[in-house]
């Protein structure tokens, strides 16, 4: 039995390595030269001598390999052709399979810290490839647009009214998540959700002596990150966020209606569906030094 | 005198580069002013909402913009500044040698304001000590603002002198000062709100050292990450307030967040593997601490650690996979001794979270033909909590004490992605989750973070390019979840999502775009208690909906003369609670008497319409010199059940007692802008 699992594992790896080599046949292909490139495309050749890749004091930039050719492969046969959109040479186009693209970039930045995650990454698994972002040849990505490209409904929410300042320019999307590939959850810059939001919020990391359990948890219980139509950029307007855990014997489990806002009779204002309602009283609700209920 | 210290920094920054100075080199750079004039029609709570993250001021002012770039062969130096003294300015320096190094030094301002005008009838608003005498004759309260800034500076260093090694360091300081909202009990339990400032003094320091190798096939990095928390004040006291009903005993306090300390240790780790394969591993070990002598003495102390091992590789050009384990843990390990005995039951005194999580799973991609590329996976999830609540037994922490049960969730998810043609690509994605329970304590009220549930997520994308100058996306979400074992609580929760755009560029005339989103999000929180005498049977649905466009032009008049630019946006936000409750029961003895159906109901639950537009004209009078002149127009109208026809003190005692203080009201606002500025480039 163990020969049989040993000769079929033996031969699947063959097929394997058989299979990956298929397509790397490539012909020998001789260069153009960058002037050659340059005099059809003066403008993308001016962008790039301006930009790091065309810096030669860069170890091993393509201004000290190949130039143009660096990426987009030999050309003499694509100049000797007239030229033209994808003949003959590898263009960053539409039409070219991303991981193609991505591997072309790979190929010196992979050996970087900041490309070294890449492999597990979303963006990888969904097919996004680096010239969706970056404008190798024009002016820089911009956040959060660049991001808005494919995330449309992070816009929408980031526009709602409680919102951290993105489109006031304050932070960018960068800084919470790596988009080049992470460990950690929904692709941020940390091992847990709540370790990324205690960078900027270290007050609410506590150890408290009395801890609220989705505080110590996961900030996203109770938060919508990226935008919320209730302040604080909840998920839910208090009371109902908190009614939608704490639904025992008394206040917690009693319906906080209108009849008990401002608007209502003073007489039924005991549930307290007024000014920030839960919050009046419990206030330390990240944590507490003094109190399990978080009212001092 | 931190400014000048900052501006110094950066002057003695450019020091080292004064050789490059003399090499031949690209400079450019820009200098702008722009005057505004400011005009809000708004109380406390619009203008600080008008100017929640911006610094505004009444009537205006001039607002400076600065920046130099310097490239030369080997080096470069970059310098940006902008809103030169306002509580926005921002300053950033960065340079390095090319290949070499890189460093920046930052300082920026982010002001946080929340409500102006604020009242309270207490003495000392800002400060850890309110005094003075509760009363109800609102006009003769102080009066304060809810705002807060983050005053943010440190830098980075990127070393590549010596590749394939690296290194990298980063420091930053921040300090934040001013007052936000915060409450508490006057008395516990059952006593009345107080509504109180709270006093924002904090500093926080962060530093992060990474060093490691990076060359093909090994990928190896060494992190440390350090952040210390140092709040100026342990509490805020209201020992001296009298002429409350039931009156406080001294010292009454309320907690402040501790000082506390936070070091981290990561290995990260990868190797290429044979047939495009790849293996990486994230190893972490963290510890947090803090101290307080308000119990009088707790040491808190938490640790977490993880561990996770990925798999990658394409073995074939048709085919992606990868395999991966994840764990986590967190430990709390902060002070037991707070113990009491009681009946000679050891109960636990306070609540200490444990939880741990082990994730496993694999996901396949295949390239298929026609350029269709499906992709799909599993992933098992477990998290087992231990969560001790306060006068639970200590002897049996597995089962008595334990209030939050323990999840298993089963991930299955796939989505394919269409791009034959050259002109559009086309994405469907769905995700099933389905959670269950265990070592969950027997009740029918749940906890919906913990709760069992099934959960859909179904999302779709279309982005289309008919035309070299013209692009559409449209981009569908849809989630929907069934916290199927729950009685009382959250039940179901419904959400679609929608977002599109459109961008077209008139030959070199004019470039226009524009969104248009729409947002339903629906919850239905389903509560209701039978078995306290006290408490009403009730049923809510919770709608949120949401409405937005953009559209905005950019019209070339006079090609680089004269340039117009047009932007408007609008957002509409509605909201609405809707009660059922068994009209029996809309009884005094409920607190409901004469309530009906309809006045139960919230009809206004944070509805708002942000409404703008801003027109703009740029004149260049050289390739050097522009002018620009324009106007903006901003109005937010916000209406919410729970804010509007605001009291300050809705009762002095009982359990609808309070004394507020007008955080978050007003939140309207009606703002006119008119600008003109002058911008040189060089």
């Amino acid at each position: 039995m163990g020969k049989k699992i040993l000769i079929f594992m033996s031969v699947l790896t063959l097929s394997l390595f058989a299979l990956s080599t298929l397509g790397n046949a490539v012909e020998k292909a001789e260069y153009a030269g960058t002037e050659t490139c340059k005099g059809c495309h003066e403008e993308y050749y001016g962008a790039f001598a301006k930009s790091t890749h065309g810096k030669k004091a860069v170890p091993d930039s393509p201004a000290n390999r190949d130039g143009c050719e660096s990426c987009h492969g030999p050309g003499a046969e694509h100049s000797g052709k007239g030229g033209g959109k994808g003949v003959a040479i590898f263009a960053f186009g539409r039409g070219t399979d991303p991981s193609a693209k991505a591997s072309k970039c790979l190929a010196c930045h992979g050996e970087t810290k900041h490309l070294a995650s890449w492999d597990i990454g979303r963006h990888k698994t969904m097919g996004v490839s680096c010239d969706k972002c970056h404008s190798i040849h024009g002016a820089k990505a911009k956040e959060p647009d660049v991001c808005y490209t494919c995330h449309k409904y992070i816009r929408t929410q980031q526009n709602k009214q409680s919102h951290h300042p993105v489109k006031e320019g304050r932070i960018k999307c960068s800084n919470c998540h790596e988009v080049h590939g992470t460990f950690g959850p929904r692709m941020v810059k940390a091992d847990s959700i709540t370790d990324l939001c205690f960078k900027c919020h270290a007050e609410k990391r506590g150890p408290f002596a009395f801890e609220h359990p989705p505080v110590s948890e996961n900030c996203l219980i109770c938060h919508e990150i990226h935008g919320s139509n209730h302040s604080k950029l909840l998920v839910r307007k208090v009371p109902f966020l908190c009614q939608s855990c704490h639904t025992r014997t008394g206040h917690p489990g009693r319906p906080a209606t209108n009849f008990h806002s401002f608007g209502g009779p003073a007489t039924s204002q005991k549930n307290r569906f007024f000014a920030r309602s839960c919050l009046n009283c419990h206030g330390n609700i990240h944590g507490s030094s003094l109190s399990p209920a978080f009212d001092r | 005198m931190r400014r000048i210290i900052t501006i110094l920094v950066l002057v003695i920054c450019l020091i080292p580069f004064s050789r490059a100075f003399s090499e031949e080199a690209r400079i450019e750079g820009e200098i702008s002013a722009v005057g505004k004039y400011i005009g809000v029609d708004a109380a406390g709570g619009g203008e600080a909402k008008f100017t929640e993250y911006r610094d505004l001021r009444e009537h205006g002012g001039l607002y400076g913009r600065a920046r130099l770039n310097y490239d030369a062969e080997k080096y470069f130096l970059n310098f940006k500044a902008s809103d030169f003294g306002y509580d926005t300015q921002k300053y950033k320096l960065d340079g390095g040698l090319w290949g070499q190094f890189k460093y920046d030094l930052f300082y920026q301002e982010i002001p946080h304001n929340i409500t102006f005008d604020a009242r309270t009838p207490f003495i000392g608003a800002g400060s850890s000590i309110l005094t003075g005498a509760a009363n109800t004759n609102v006009a003769t309260w102080d009066t304060f603002d809810y705002s807060y800034e983050r005053r943010q500076y440190g830098g980075n260093l990127k070393l590549n002198l010596l590749k394939p090694f690296f290194f990298n360091g980063s420091f930053q300081r921040e300090e934040r000062e001013g007052i936000k909202p915060t409450g508490m009990a006057a008395t516990s339990p059952g006593g009345i709100g107080l509504e109180l400032p709270e006093p924002v003094d904090y500093q926080t320091n962060n530093l992060k050292l990474e060093g490691g190798y990076a060359k093909n096939p090994l990928f190896l990095s060494l992190m440390y990450f350090y952040s210390d928390f140092n709040n100026s004040n342990t509490s805020l006291n209201l020992g001296g307030i009298t002429g409350l009903t039931p009156a406080i005993s001294a010292p009454r306090l309320l907690s402040l967040p501790p000082d506390n300390t936070y070091n981290k240790g990561a290995f990260k780790g990868g190797v290429k593997l044979p047939f495009n394969s790849k293996f990486s591993t994230n190893l972490g070990f963290a510890k947090g601490e803090s101290d307080t002598s308000l119990l009088p003495n707790f040491d808190g102390e938490v640790e977490t650690r993880n561990y996770d091992f990925i798999l990658t590789s394409s073995p074939v050009r048709f085919l992606d996979a990868k395999v991966f384990y994840k764990y986590y843990k967190r430990e709390n390990k902060s002070d037991r001794g707070l113990q009491a005995t009681v009946g000679g039951v050891d109960i636990i005194t306070a609540d200490f979270l444990d939880y741990k999580t082990a994730n496993y799973g694999a996901e396949v991609g295949f390239r298929l033909p026609a350029r269709l590329y499906l992709n799909g996976g599993y992933q098992y999830l477990t998290t087992e909590r231990e969560f001790i609540k306060v006068g639970e037994a200590i002897t049996d922490p597995d089962l008595v004490g334990l209030i939050l049960p323990s999840n298993r969730d089963r991930t299955y998810f796939a989505q394919l992605k269409w791009s034959q043609l050259e002109f559009m690509d086309i994405m469907v994605g769905f995700e099933r989750l389905n959670r269950d329970e265990f070592k969950a304590p027997v009740q029918t009220n749940k906890m919906y973070a913990y709760a069992a549930q099934e959960r859909d997520t179904f999302k779709t994308s279309v982005d289309v390019f008919p035309l070299e100058n013209l692009s559409l996306g449209f981009e569908y979400r849809h989630r929907r979840a069934d916290y199927n074992g729950t009685v009382f609580g959250l039940t179901k929760d419904k959400r679609d999502e929608i977002g599109s755009n459109v961008a077209y560029a008139v030959g070199k005339i004019a470039k226009l775009y524009g969104n248009v989103d729409f947002g339903l999000i629906k919850f239905q929180p389903d509560l209701a208690r039978t078995v306290d005498p006290n408490d009403v049977p009730w049923d809510a649905k919770q709608k949120d909906r949401t409405f937005a466009y953009g559209l905005g032009s950019e019209i070339y008049a006079i090609p680089n003369k004269l340039t117009f630019v047009f932007q408007h946006d609008y957002l509409k936000s509605n909201g609405k609670v809707d009660f059922t409750i068994d009209p029996a029961l809309l009884i005094a003895a409920n607190g409901l008497g004469g309530a009906t159906q309809d006045t139960v109901d919230i009809l206004h639950s944070e509805d708002y319409t942000l409404y703008s537009f801003k027109i703009k004209a740029i004149y260049s009078f050289t390739k050097s010199l522009a002018a620009s002149l324009g106007y903006a127009y901003e109005r937010f109208s916000y209406s919410d059940d729970q804010l509007n026809g605001y009291v300050f003190v809705p009762a002095t005692t009982g359990t609808n007692g309070a004394f507020l203080t007008g955080a978050y009201r007003n939140q309207s606002y009606k703002a006119n802008v008119v600008f003109g500025g002058l911008t040189y480039k060089f």
